[in-house]
């Protein structure tokens, strides 16, 4: 619950200040959204573009690259997210988020899928 | 006496019309003055089929909008994968209103509507024999109808499916009172068809113009008796089968409980013997439609007029032996499938001689492209559309596929468009110049016609596909990434389309329809009695009927109509009437007066259905206090039947005096007794169907107590058939024999029936125990419910003998109370006698 | 939900009721076929007799018009047409529903709201083996299902197997389907059974019988009991009273069996992927991806303790 608001904090953080357009260079934003999908990622998020299922407990993705944070804590910058992806509790040992079988190039498109999604 | 007469009637007395010379003066406004319309906010309490026609046919129109609004919402949902729409829950009582409302408040009030609009004048009767009870049955319709639809605002809509399978449909699963509110809502608007069926069997049967033999009744009357004949043989079996699953709900029953020694498969088996039917019982009277339509629009007689009839007829016989191909992938056992797969291929020849009825019809004559004649044709190819995907799930092995699949919606989606919906069309832009002064527009009718036409192809064709791609019916959404998307986007769009031309439709009406006042005439060329000049009054004068097509082939009798020279031109008894004349000739045998406008009917209806909602909403004493009340409205109601008039005969016509009162077989009052009756024979018959098909499952054998009391009950029933039967016969006796007669029977009937009841308790029965607890305490109850009814009438009687009404000068409410009696005491009889046959044998 | 773990499976393209897999299914193609090219010819006299109807010359159109085109198009086609039909069904209905044979393998599958109980039967009819949601046959054998259902009406459809039958309280039916080729197949409840009715799916799964002997060892062997942090957190949080886990004190019997359940290609009865982050993803608020299903959400779980106890249950292979 307490990372909810975080996340709500990190928002109106995001809105402060807009960080720069990021991107991940060789990686594929329109492969990233195919892994979303069959990963079943929506299981726990609502991610834009994902039609279903629409989880409620990982909070939604919603304008993720206006964010300047990663599960409220860690800086959303395109490496961590790579890393965050592949082995959340390696960053942060008391998240619900998993560890994945995505590889490193795989958990790159991951990310810039993510980072296409802004706030309008 | 003239040779081959039915009833002794001397034919030659035809001869005499049309009469010459002037009509008296002041007959014509006499007889407006007592036909004349209500005033004002007394629209509702009209009972005249003009009125109540156009009401009827509008208010299962209101419902077809309503159900097709959900249509659209479900299509929104369904446009797109996974789209939200509607959540789930939502959806579910969409789907089920949406099959609901077409079929039990549109498809069928609205065919019914269209005979009650249309019968009187093609029949050349002023009305039909029961206005009354029509006006009831449009009231009761129309207000259950509307109450019905609206749980959906309350989210207290049913969410079973329109067929409502148990247990899904159990308390257990479905605790809410959603299924309630089918199964009361449904139930009473079951009623309210059959007595529009009794109608219109009287109606045909009884009130034609003279010579109007059965070989020259119009190819649509025969359609409505035939559907008619259906309602009161299918419907009973639903009413059953809402019955049992209410009282499962309400009282723990077990009809349905596989746990308790009830099975699932009884509701499946009771609702499709109706539920099948229902679909021909839709199609019957559009086809009869179609084939009034067809030759008019082509002008030329109908070909094959015989083998038509004798198809609708066929088709009545054989959709009694298709229910089971709705229980193909149930496990029936490969004899009783190979049956029902054969007749259900079977009742697809009847449908292949009408279609090719109307071609060769189309051939003979010249087609106009008008826009009765664009839906006509639209409707044909259509219905064979339809027609065929049906034969191929007729196809059991098929069927094992497209069994519950988008195929399934597709084909049903054909059959009933094709073969309800475009001819409902195209009889609504045929028939409304005989209703409005306005006829509708043929620019806008185009535009409806061809924007219906697409909208239903591109909705319904890409559904065979997706159901085939393995999209189950009854979801509320599909996964993407299976390629059901294009196909239901497709479908989508097209089901706007076809709302659109709707949409066109609506407009029209809004700008041209103009009911209640003179009509535009016969704008389309048509043959029947329905386009002779009429007013509110129906024809001038009722003319003697000489030929199918009467207006192609007597040229001058709109003329001699108008002016009055054949039957009735005036109004002999002074009050609302018309001829009754014999089943099979048309012989006129006596005159019928009719009521006048009165407000009881509409309060029985409006009590009726506050009796059923307040049940379903579980105000039980308010839903009593409103029982008494349309007890009482109807009491009141029939109060004024039955009272000779001072002229015991009048002149007709051309000098032929026919008697103002009737009784017995010859009276319409009579037929409308037994048909109910033959009702409730087919509840108890369906009840006995139950009793053995329970009983054939169970696994512990049944008992049955039998002794003493059982030959008591026998006895008693028995004695009470000869206290009815002898009620009648001794009327010429001073009026209190009769009288008290008639009360033994009620009582006597009621007292055998507290036996049979007390003696099953005695055996240590209980309804919630299992299967035969509850199917014996069901048919207790609805002995009881019989024997309730009979204790009212027996009342009744008393009351009407206290007011001097009882005497020989009129036999009919003794002898109609009489039959009731009698055949309470059979169906005690039955009652007893089934437990005690099917418990002897162990099963 | 694009694509999935069993991905495959789930194409409507070519459409499964033509698209056999094996043998019996693959007579319901050819009578697919053969009944809409019996369609598309009754369509086709219709509308080229209507085109005459319409629009031929006078004496064409004469010819035409009278009692005779009832007799021969009405109803003399139709009953050759139909007869024919209707030899060929009735045959092929007697020949697909035979007895099951006694060389078939024995499975039950019970249907629940809204998930598919799934129990391997030996020779006799005694269970042998619980699973959910997955049905895993040998190529080539013919398998006898068992259908059952103990809360409202299902219908077992797998399109590409066999044609589908209904599962009803109180009744055993018996659907006989075989696999000619290795690979996973989809299937779906066909009978509404309200709520999530639309979410109810399943697949089964062709394995060559080297491989089907291979995963039958494994499958009945006891969860690997190990003891770790998410066993523990499963136990504390009471799943146990709804799910077995062989080999552990949880014996529930409400939900599926979890004893293999790390090995399924589904989650929540074949709509979902199966990996640790959908598994965390359903356990915390599978009402959120299957509305009104019976396992209510746990959103008290800590983050730690959500993470051990999917990767306990998806350890469980």
């Amino acid at each position: 619950m307490a990372s909810a608001a975080v996340i709500g904090l990190a928002g109106l953080v995001a809105c402060a200040e807009k960080p720069p357009h990021r991107t991940i260079s060789g990686a594929d934003p329109k492969q990233g959204l195919a892994l979303i999908e069959s990963q079943g990622c929506g299981a726990c998020h609502q991610i834009p573009g994902v039609a279903w299922p629409r989880g409620e407990v990982g909070g939604s993705l919603a304008g993720f690259a206006d964010r300047a944070l990663i599960a409220g804590r860690h800086p959303n910058q395109p490496e961590v997210l790579v890393r965050w992806l592949r082995d959340p509790p390696a960053l942060s040992p008391d998240t619900a988020m998993p560890a994945t079988t995505l590889t490193d190039a795989q958990a790159r498109d991951v990310a810039a899928y993510l980072l296409t999604l802004h706030d309008d | 006496m003239s040779e081959g007469s039915e009833t002794g009637f001397d034919r030659s007395i035809y001869d005499r019309f049309p009469t010459k010379g002037r009509r008296p003066k002041g007959e014509l406004e006499q007889l407006r003055e007592i036909w004349c319309g209500p005033k004002g906010w007394q629209w509702i309490t009209a009972i005249n089929n003009n009125f109540v026609g156009v009401y009827y046919v509008g208010a299962a129109m209101l419902f077809f909008v309503l159900a097709g609004v959900l249509a659209l919402v479900m299509r929104a949902q369904l446009a797109l994968p996974l789209n939200g729409v509607l959540p789930q829950e939502t959806y579910n009582q969409v789907f089920t209103m949406h099959g609901t409302v077409m079929m039990f408040l549109f498809a069928v009030p609205a065919v019914e509507a269209l005979g009650v609009l249309l019968l009187p004048q093609m029949l050349g009767a002023r009305d039909l024999p029961f206005p009354r009870l029509s006006a009831y049955a449009f009231w009761a319709y129309l207000i259950g109808g509307l109450a019905f639809f609206c749980s959906l605002f309350f989210g207290l809509a049913p969410d079973g499916g329109w067929f409502m399978y148990p247990p899904l449909t159990s308390t257990t699963y479905s605790p809410g009172i959603n299924a309630d509110f089918w199964l009361l809502g449904i139930g009473f608007i079951e009623i309210s068809a059959i007595a529009g069926a009794i109608e219109i069997i009287v109606g045909v049967l009884k009130t034609r113009a003279p010579g109007m033999s059965l070989d020259k009744l119009p190819i649509f009357a025969w359609a409505m008796l035939v559907f008619a004949g259906m309602i009161i043989i299918a419907f009973p079996s639903v009413i059953l089968a809402t019955t049992l699953l209410e009282l499962e709900r309400a009282l723990n029953w077990p009809f349905f409980d596989a746990t308790r020694g009830g099975d699932p498969m009884l509701w499946q088996h009771l609702f499709w013997f109706f539920g099948h039917p229902e679909v021909y019982i839709i199609f019957l009277p559009a086809a009869g439609a179609m084939s009034t339509m067809i030759p008019a629009v082509a002008r030329t007689p109908l070909v094959g007029h015989w083998m038509v009839v004798l198809a609708f007829l066929a088709t009545g016989f054989i959709s009694f032996g298709v229910w089971a191909h709705h229980m193909f992938t149930t496990g029936l056992p490969g004899a009783s499938v190979g049956v029902f797969s054969a007749a259900s291929m079977a009742v697809s020849l009847p449908a292949g001689v009408q279609v090719f009825a109307w071609i060769a019809t189309v051939a003979s004559g010249k087609m106009r492209f008008n826009t009765p004649g664009l839906f006509v044709l639209g409707s044909l190819l259509i219905f064979v559309m339809g027609g065929l995907t049906g034969v191929m799930a007729a196809m059991v092995p098929f069927d094992w596929q497209a069994h519950d699949t988008y195929f399934i919606v597709a084909h049903l989606h054909y059959v009933l468009i094709g073969g309800m919906v475009f001819p409902l069309f195209a009889a609504i832009y045929y028939w409304t110049p005989m209703v409005s002064s306005r006829p509708l527009s043929e620019r806008l009718g185009r535009w409806t016609f061809w924007l219906m036409f697409a909208g239903m192809h591109l909705a319904f064709l890409p559904m065979h596909l997706s159901g085939l791609m393995g999209m189950p019916r009854r979801v509320w959404t599909y996964a993407p990434g299976r390629d059901l998307e294009l196909p239901n986007l497709i479908s989508t769009v097209g089901a706007f389309l076809f709302a659109a031309g709707v949409l066109i439709w609506i407009i029209d009406m809004v700008r041209n329809f103009r009911p209640f006042g003179s009509d535009a005439g016969n704008v389309y060329d048509g043959p029947g009695l329905e386009w002779l000049p009429a007013e509110l009054y129906s024809v001038r004068s009722i003319p003697v009927v000489k030929s199918l097509y009467p207006l192609w082939d007597q040229k001058t009798l709109a003329r001699d109509v108008e002016a009055g020279r054949y039957f009735l031109p005036g109004a002999p008894t002074g009050g609302r009437e018309t001829l009754v004349t014999s089943p099979v000739q048309a012989e006129p045998q006596h005159l019928l007066p009719m009521p006048k406008p009165s407000g009881w009917h509409v309060w029985a209806a409006v009590f009726t259905a506050g009796f059923f909602l307040l049940l379903t909403v579980q105000a039980y004493a308010a839903s009593i206090v409103s029982a008494v009340l349309a007890t009482y409205c109807v009491i009141r109601w029939c109060w004024f039947l039955d009272h000779p008039l001072p002229q015991k005969e009048v002149d007709v016509g051309a000098g032929l005096m026919l008697k103002t009162y009737a009784s017995g077989p010859s009276s319409t009052g009579w037929w409308a007794m037994v048909i109910t009756l033959v009702v409730a024979g087919m509840v108890l018959a369906m009840s006995v169907f139950s009793y053995v098909f329970l009983w054939s499952r169970s696994q512990a054998s049944w008992s049955a107590p039998i002794g003493a009391e059982t030959l008591a009950v026998a006895a008693m029933n028995l004695v009470a058939v000869l206290c009815a039967w002898l009620a009648s016969r001794v009327l010429a006796k001073p009026p209190r024999l009769t009288v008290m007669l008639t009360v033994a029977a009620g009582a006597l009937v009621a007292g055998a029936w507290w036996i049979d009841l007390k003696t099953w308790q005695g055996a240590g029965l209980s309804p919630d125990l299992n299967a035969q607890g509850a199917i014996v305490h069901a048919m207790a109850a609805w002995q009881g419910f019989f024997v309730a009814v009979g204790a009212i009438m027996a009342v009744y009687v008393v009351l009407r003998w206290l007011f001097g009404y009882v005497g020989p000068d009129r036999p009919a409410t003794i002898q109609l109370v009489g039959l009731f009696h009698a055949y309470v005491a059979a169906q005690g009889l039955v009652t007893l006698g089934v437990p005690r046959l099917f418990a002897a044998v162990p099963a | 939900m694009t694509t999935r773990a069993a991905d495959e499976s789930f194409k409507g393209w070519p459409p499964p009721v033509l698209d056999p897999a094996g043998p019996f299914a693959a007579p319901l193609n050819t009578l697919t076929w053969g009944l809409l090219a019996m369609a598309a010819l009754v369509m086709v006299v219709v509308l080229v007799a209507l085109a005459f109807a319409l629009f031929a010359p006078r004496p064409w159109r004469k010819r035409l018009g009278g009692e005779k085109l009832i007799w021969i198009a009405g109803l003399g086609f139709p009953v050759v047409v139909l007869s024919v039909l209707l030899v060929w069904g009735l045959s092929l209905t007697n020949k697909l529903s035979e007895r099951p044979q006694p060389g078939d393998l024995r499975v039950r599958v019970t249907g629940e709201m809204w998930w598919w109980r799934v129990a391997y039967l030996d020779a006799a009819g005694r269970e042998v083996l619980q699973d959910a949601n997955e049905i895993h046959v040998p190529v080539g054998r013919t398998v006898a299902i068992e259908l059952e259902s103990t809360d409202v009406i299902h219908s077992f459809w797998v399109p590409r197997l066999a044609g589908k039958l209904d599962m009803i309280p109180g009744r055993r039916n018996i659907l006989r389907i075989q696999a000619d080729k290795a690979g996973t197949y989809s299937g779906q409840c066909a009978e509404y059974c309200g709520g999530a009715h639309a979410l109810m799916a399943f697949v089964v799964i062709a394995h060559a019988p080297e491989d089907y002997a291979r995963w039958r060892a494994r499958a009945e062997r006891p969860a690997l009991a190990q003891p770790s942090t998410g066993a523990v957190v499963f136990e504390k949080s009471g799943c146990g009273a709804c799910h077995t886990i062989r080999g552990t004190s949880a014996n529930g019997v409400a939900g599926p069996d979890l004893t293999h359940v790390g090995s399924r290609h589904t989650l929540g009865a074949g709509i979902l992927p199966n990996n640790a982050g959908t598994m965390s993803g359903w356990i915390a608020d599978s009402q959120a991806i299957k509305p009104g299903n019976r396992m209510p959400a746990y959103p008290v779980l800590s983050g730690q303790d959500l993470r051990a106890m999917s990767a306990y249950l998806e350890s469980l292979k």
